[in-house]
């Protein structure tokens, strides 16, 4: 009886790798848990300048902590240099901005790019909410950013909620949105 | 060529940190040794101080700033585990979760030892008549 | 008569002719008959001919710029030196696949030609053919080399240019797939033996396609390493990724099974184990691949996720599947009759290739923990090279402490004289890792001087035993040359111990410091003192350069660079090495001022003894080849070289 078990271990064996296998092709390996939208966090803050276009309405530099705590942001991370992920996504940004300008505020945040392609590329899709210059990509690694684009909504008590890897699309956004919203 | 040359500027200027011009600033050993041990976020499968991926640069920058301060390593990885979670380090930590990637091996290994010292202990010795056929069919041609 | 036609004209008749010899080789093990068996030799030769048809037929693509076919779109451009084209078959998955295809049919072709039983002959046919079903099958339906676009380009983008860089990249994957070919040999026997139950002859008749594919299996490896380190430019050479794992897996299971078999071949025991070991060796082959392609796990390696994963996934299962289950059949007829000593040879071979296939387990734990606890626990964890060096370092002192002390002992029981032996042995090991602490080495460090050492002395005392005996029988002392298996081996192990000390220096003692150098400004790091003469851009055609002129003191001018292609989002760092043989100066450009030149960030990586490894890779090459000569095998056949 035992030796029999034995004998057909090896076929359960095989059977678990490829299971195993198997399983790891469907997922997405790509897809990397955010520490800050799982624990909901305080957003962590910060004070970057405003590039060019924005300062006449927002002021030289803007500071997270102004805003966090009195309605919900969406904080988008970019570069032009990410094509195309970055330019699918920010007209669908500009336009839910348009949109929801009055409950939401919308923050981009140009990161590890230079200043000219920057606003070379908010010319392109004349995009309207405040953009903020971090050429070295230091906030990102605060918000635990893998790669540009990625997107976080805080709520209206300023804790992280969601964050999304990759180009975010109409529907993922405003089903987002419903979710910080009153 | 001229497109070439035209590609090249644009590229420059896509891959410089953000065109600063002032230059990256001085790593040490120690900064080397701490990357090591941190993956980079970015990359497939690279550790922060092999990547020139721009997030790569940024955490050497940060390690770098960290020492300064006066930082203990421990400390500077426990920063980048508070942001990115458990992941981002190369070397499993000895709890939890990942406990088990440590314990297996020796686990294996005493099994290993056992398995190993009971096939070499003759329980009962075999008849040397028998040992003695054994190694006459072996010499036989098959 | 175009190319592509030609292409998929050499794949499809490779594939048929594959599929014909499979049945035939399977009736004439059914049905008894020699004229199946006949047949089914015949289609050997034209399935190898149009396999090599269609792999001349990419290279014709490739060199008339046919950019009709979409592998040529995708991987050549006609600014391509000829040198690049000649090795882009296998730049790219449906080339490589097509390669690993060939050189099976070429194995098939010679190892049809070793007269055999014709049971077995059938049967290692049939496996054979089912191999090549595999690659051909893949290649005709997922994955073709040929596939044509409607509307072709002018001209494509190149190969990926980190494989254009280094001369080495062409060499590699040819030295792995004429590895893991090499071992199908092997495997097709013992499938054979295991059904018609002739367990024994099957290791010495395949010894010499299990040193080959070993041989093949560390060039390629080496070769691999020195690509890295010489290329990638972080001034490494194994980084524990997980498709190096995956190809590392292989090579430790067939060392396991190299040196369990000639415990069958001597002493006619561990047939379980030889059974399990090509099995498993043989299966990680193709895990490989599939690792690489299905995107199952994260690596620096991993291309573009495309059909081919799920195929070789099965063909993976199938093949353990094939060979567990046979053993599993036969399990109580091959189980060990003979009462072993532990201080004997098969003692000492078993445990070896016992450290060895416990390796193997540990870096496949390693290697698939993150995905077992992400299905498991949800959770997203790394595994990466700390974990890989710690475990790996015992193991390596256990192999090469038995190295060391194996070939010194007898089979089966221990002579008087082994024993003065082995403690001088144990001697030298102590008083070289002492040696190694008192200079201020670490224990690990120490502890690989004193194996070196004592593997050194352990080499020395078996070519002065094997020359006494020859002077006492009043023979030439040269004759211990002629026994090649024993010289090859003792070269290979001396490499081995070689290597080891590398590895561990390597490991231990690496200096790595960046520093932004103005113009003129001096630095001193690592024993060196450099000066930034100046930075400058070069145009070459296929790529950017960007060159750091650095003025030193020990080494003249060492011109580190940048290269910009066009098809890669960040430049590719050609470092400039300088090897010494105690020291590795490693010199890389790691940026520079865009506006004036004026400064450059330099970084230096010094490492000792990695010199040392290039030449023990060298080595085991040269003393696999040595027993491998032909020449050995006729003086076998005479009767010249008894042991």
């Amino acid at each position: 009886m035992g030796s029999s078990v034995r004998n057909w271990l090896w076929l359960l064996l095989v059977l678990a790798l490829g299971g195993l296998f198997y399983w790891g092709m469907k997922r997405n390996p790509k897809e990397l848990p955010s520490v800050l939208a799982k624990e909901r966090r305080p957003a962590p803050d910060f004070t970057l300048p405003l590039l060019p276009p924005y300062r006449e309405e927002w002021g030289e530099a803007l500071r997270l902590s102004d805003y966090l705590g009195k309605k919900p942001i969406v904080l988008n991370f970019w570069a032009s240099w990410c094509y195309p992920a970055c330019y699918e996504e920010a007209p669908v940004l500009e336009a839910t901005w348009r949109r929801y300008k009055d409950q939401v505020l919308f923050v981009g945040i140009n990161t590890q790019d230079k200043e000219g392609e920057a606003l070379r590329f908010i010319q392109q899709f004349g995009l309207t909410f405040p953009q903020v210059f971090d050429p070295r990509g230091r906030v990102g690694v605060d918000y635990g950013m893998y790669g540009v684009p990625e997107t976080f909504l805080i709520d209206g008590e300023g804790r992280v909620r969601v964050r999304h890897a990759g180009a975010i699309d109409q529907a993922s956004l405003e089903g987002y949105l419903k979710e910080v919203l009153p | 060529m001229r497109a070439w040359a035209l590609w090249f500027l644009f590229f420059l200027g896509a891959w410089a940190q953000g065109g600063l011009t002032s230059p990256p600033p001085d790593l040490s050993p120690e900064v080397f040794a701490i990357a090591r041990e941190l993956r980079c976020p970015v990359c497939q499968g690279e550790s922060a101080a092999e990547s020139n991926s721009g997030v790569a640069v940024e955490m050497r920058r940060l390690i770098a700033e960290m020492l300064g301060e006066g930082k203990t390593k421990d400390e500077i990885k426990a920063f980048f585990v508070e942001r990115y979670g458990e992941w981002i380090l190369y070397e499993p930590p000895k709890r939890g979760v990942t406990l088990w990637v440590w314990l297996l091996p020796v686990l294996g290994l005493i099994l290993l030892g056992l398995g190993l010292f009971a096939y070499f202990r003759p329980k009962k010795p075999l008849p040397p008549e028998l040992l003695e056929e054994a190694e006459r069919r072996l010499k036989e041609p098959q | 008569m175009t190319p592509a036609l030609l292409g998929n004209l050499g794949v499809s008749l490779a594939l048929a002719f594959s599929l014909l010899g499979l049945a035939l080789s399977l009736l004439a093990y059914h049905q008894g008959d020699g004229r199946f068996l006949r047949g089914a030799k015949a289609l050997v030769a034209p399935a190898f001919l149009a396999a090599l048809a269609a792999f001349l037929a990419l290279e014709w693509a490739l060199i008339t710029h046919d950019f009709s076919v979409a592998y040529v779109a995708r991987n050549h451009s006609v600014q391509d030196p000829l040198w690049v084209t000649l090795v882009t078959p296998w730049a790219a998955l449906e080339g490589s696949i097509l390669l690993w295809g060939l050189l099976q049919t070429l194995y098939t072709f010679l190892a049809s030609r070793k007269p055999l039983d014709p049971w077995r002959a059938s049967l290692v046919l049939a496996v054979l053919f089912g191999i090549q079903v595999f690659f051909f099958g893949v290649m005709a339906t997922i994955a073709s080399p040929f596939q044509t676009l409607p509307n072709p380009p002018a001209d494509g983008v190149g190969p990926n240019p980190l494989l254009q860089n280094h001369w080495m990249m062409a060499v590699h994957p040819v030295l792995m797939y004429l590895g893991f070919v090499g071992l199908s040999v092997p495997f097709a026997y013992a499938v054979a033996a295991m059904v018609v139950r002739r367990y024994q002859t099957w290791v010495g008749e395949t010894r010499w396609w299990t040193l080959i594919a070993w041989g093949f299996l560390t060039a390629g490896k080496v070769a691999g390493m020195w690509w890295s380190y010489e290329v990638l430019g972080w001034g490494g050479y194994w980084a524990w990724d997980p498709v190096e794992n995956a190809s590392f897996i292989p090579w430790l299971l067939a060392t396991a099974f190299l040196h369990t078999a000639i415990v069958q071949e001597t002493r006619g025991a561990f047939k379980a184990w030889n059974f399990a070991f090509v099995t498993l060796a043989f299966a990680a082959t193709v895990l490989g691949t599939f690792l690489t392609r299905s995107g199952v796990i994260q690596s620096v390696h991993a291309f573009a996720e495309g059909p081919v994963g799920p195929a070789f996934l099965g063909a993976f299962l199938f093949f353990t599947a094939l060979g567990l289950g046979l053993l599993s059949r036969v399990s109580r007829e091959v189980r060990d009759t003979v009462v072993f000593r532990p201080l004997s040879r098969e003692g000492a071979l078993l445990l070896g290739a016992f450290f060895f296939a416990g390796w193997a387990l540990v870096v496949v734990l390693g290697t698939f923990y993150p995905l077992l606890v992400e299905a498991f626990a949800g959770a997203k964890v790394s595994v990466g090279a700390p974990f890989f060096n710690q475990v790996s370092a015992p193991l390596g002192v256990g192999i090469l402490f038995l190295m060391g002390v194996g070939p010194l002992l007898p089979w089966r029981k221990p002579r008087a004289e082994v024993f003065r032996n082995l403690y001088l042995l144990l001697g030298v090991l102590l008083l070289g890792t002492l040696g190694g602490l008192l200079r201020g080495y670490t224990l690990g460090a120490s502890l690989a001087v004193g194996l070196f050492l004592y593997n050194t002395a352990a080499i020395l005392l078996l070519v002065r035993e094997g020359v006494l005996a020859r002077v006492k029988a009043g023979l030439s002392p040269w004759g211990f040359l002629a026994n090649r298996r024993r010289v090859g081996s003792l070269v290979v192990h001396f490499a081995v111990a070689l290597m080891g000390l590398g590895i561990a220096f390597s490991q231990t003692y690496r200096l790595e410091s960046e520093k932004t150098l103005y113009r003129g400004q001096a630095w001193e790091v690592g024993g060196v003192r450099m000066e930034l003469l100046g930075v400058r851009a070069l145009d070459e055609g296929r790529r950017f350069a960007v060159e750091a002129s650095l003025r030193t003191d020990r080494f003249g001018e060492v011109r580190p660079r940048l290269h910009f292609y066009p098809q890669m989002n960040s430049p590719l760092p050609a470092p400039k090495v300088v090897y010494t043989p105690g020291n590795d100066y490693y010199f890389l450009l790691m940026d520079f001022d865009r506006e004036k030149g004026e400064w450059a960030s330099i970084r230096l990586i010094v490492t000792p003894l990695v010199f040392w490894m290039w030449v023990a890779g060298g080595l085991m090459a040269l003393g696999t080849l040595y027993i491998l000569w032909p020449v050995a095998r006729r003086e076998e056949l005479k009767g010249v070289s008894p042991a």
